[in-house]
């Protein structure tokens, strides 16, 4: 029932085993990294390849992001909330600076997350990606558009708004109102 | 754009999403970096974003994209020792090639009693010889506890000079590249008004960097538990930021190297108030020394 979860042949990782496997590349260990990869590279590559649409393209965002883990390992920190769940994030923003053909704006490793998501754990994960995507599916046409817009195509409300005719404050309310009935549904 | 005015979650969410424009973008990151509500607030959209994130369908990146990685991984092992400096530190771990030395043979009186079950049957026969094998092997090991500790000793006092070193390289090579930076903006800070001597100070920023170096001479002393404080004042009419407090030498000069700064903040000024020790969330007037 459950779609893939991203992790390839790994018992249930969690928040834990990402800081042990986090300290062990700290120390130089490959293994370490190759480990990291196996379990996190489908949903970094998965988002990549949403924004960007070009396998090439996507495989280098994956690859920017897994070297920038290998040589600093402490850009990441526990405090930040789940790697799970900054991985995809990260892998967001540096797509779309990769659509925009910029540099990737500083604060993008910068940011922290609830430590609500445990998207470490396979089995919190498996049934949160369930839920997200149901809730994601029931959502009024016009939110889920417009979020999908501005997340996964980069487009700004400005854009968004000329390219649907609407107007820039109901842009900015949809994906509002969107982002939280997805809170609202996962913190139930 | 204060503190005492919080953005809107929408805008958060477009902040969030790097959806604003530059200057709407650093007057966010300039208010979260001191409003905890609006901090909280930004977390939360983040993790929004990221459960949002994993509704994509998933797909598996080509095989060859692990192995790309692993061999750039493998090539780029030499830069990793630098971060494993401190490790070195500890007293009680031994390196590899120390530990095969230590392996047994950590302490020459355990010798007699390691060695004992090597007592061969010629051994009983003629024991002078295991004596003369122990007394070889006591020696031996005398020698290779003193090369350890002396490989030791020069491990600690090379892993101490790299982890003063590593620091001071990196926050030298920042040093350098925003005095050379083209696009760095450089400040000069005078008093106002002029008095003799005058105090002067001289700020070198790099906004996409949020790298700072302060420097300002002739400094007034402080009165007790005072200290001078510098400020940001940002171009998009934010709030001022706080950049460091600081004391002045003997002489009345002090310095401010990269205080911790907000990234893409671009300045309008500068500026330097006397705050209570501990520095202040806004400054005090007067504005000793203001630049733009």
């Amino acid at each position: 029932m459950y779609r893939e979860t991203g992790l390839v042949n790994s018992p249930p990782p969690s928040r834990e085993e990402d800081a042990v496997l986090l300290g062990q590349i700290r120390k130089g260990e490959e293994q370490a990294m190759a480990a990291l990869y196996d379990r996190y590279s489908k949903i970094v590559y998965s988002v990549a390849l949403r924004v960007l649409r070009d396998p090439s393209a996507a495989e280098d965002v994956l690859q920017e992001i897994f070297m920038q883990i290998w040589r600093n390992p402490g850009g990441f920190e526990a405090t930040r909330g789940s790697l799970g769940g900054w991985l995809a994030v990260v892998s967001r923003n540096r797509a779309i600076d990769a659509l925009r053909r910029k540099r990737p704006m500083d604060p993008v490793d910068e940011l922290t997350l609830p430590s609500g998501y445990d998207l470490a754990n396979e089995a919190e994960r498996n049934s949160m990606m369930e839920k997200t995507r149901e809730v994601v599916r029931q959502l009024p046409l016009e939110q889920r558009k417009t979020l999908e817009m501005a997340f996964f195509d980069g487009l700004t409300h400005t854009e968004i708004a000329e390219m649907t005719g609407d107007p820039l404050g109901t842009v900015k309310t949809r994906i509002r109102s969107a982002l939280m009935t997805l809170r609202k549904a996962l913190t139930a | 754009m204060n503190t005492a005015r919080h953005f809107e979650p929408e805008d958060l969410a477009l902040f969030a999403m790097q959806l604003l424009a530059q200057d709407e973008a650093a007057a966010v990151a300039a208010h979260v970096e001191q409003c905890g509500a609006c901090r909280q607030s930004l977390t939360e959209v983040q993790g929004d974003l990221a459960a949002y994130a994993h509704t994509v369908d998933l797909h598996t990146p080509p095989a060859e994209a692990r192995e790309r990685l692993l061999k750039q991984v493998a090539r780029e092992k030499k830069t990793i020792p630098i971060d494993r400096v401190p490790e070195k530190q500890e007293p009680e771990q031994e390196t590899i090639p120390l530990a095969s030395y230590g392996r047994g043979l950590g302490h020459g009186a355990y010798l007699p009693e390691e060695d004992a079950p090597r007592h061969s049957p010629a051994g009983r026969v003629l024991p002078w010889l295991g004596w003369a094998a122990a007394a070889a092997l006591a020696f031996a090991a005398g020698n290779l506890y003193q090369q350890r500790d002396a490989l030791r000793s020069i491990i600690a006092t090379q892993s101490s000079t790299m982890n003063q070193a590593v620091p001071g390289v990196a926050a030298a090579r920042q040093v350098m590249e925003a005095l050379t930076d083209p696009t760095a903006k450089r400040v000069v800070l005078n008093a106002t008004p002029p008095e003799k001597p005058t105090p002067q100070g001289r700020a070198t920023y790099v906004a996409s960097r949020g790298t700072l170096i302060f420097v300002a001479d002739n400094l007034e002393p402080l009165p007790p538990a005072k200290v001078y404080e510098l400020w940001l004042i940002p171009a998009s009419g934010a709030a001022p930021v706080p950049a460091g407090t600081f004391q002045p030498d003997a002489k009345g000069s002090a310095s401010v190297l990269l205080p911790t700064l907000p990234k893409g903040v671009e300045a309008k000024a500068f500026g330097v108030t006397i705050e209570a020790e501990g520095g202040a969330t806004k400054p005090t007037l007067p504005i000793i020394l203001a630049g733009e």
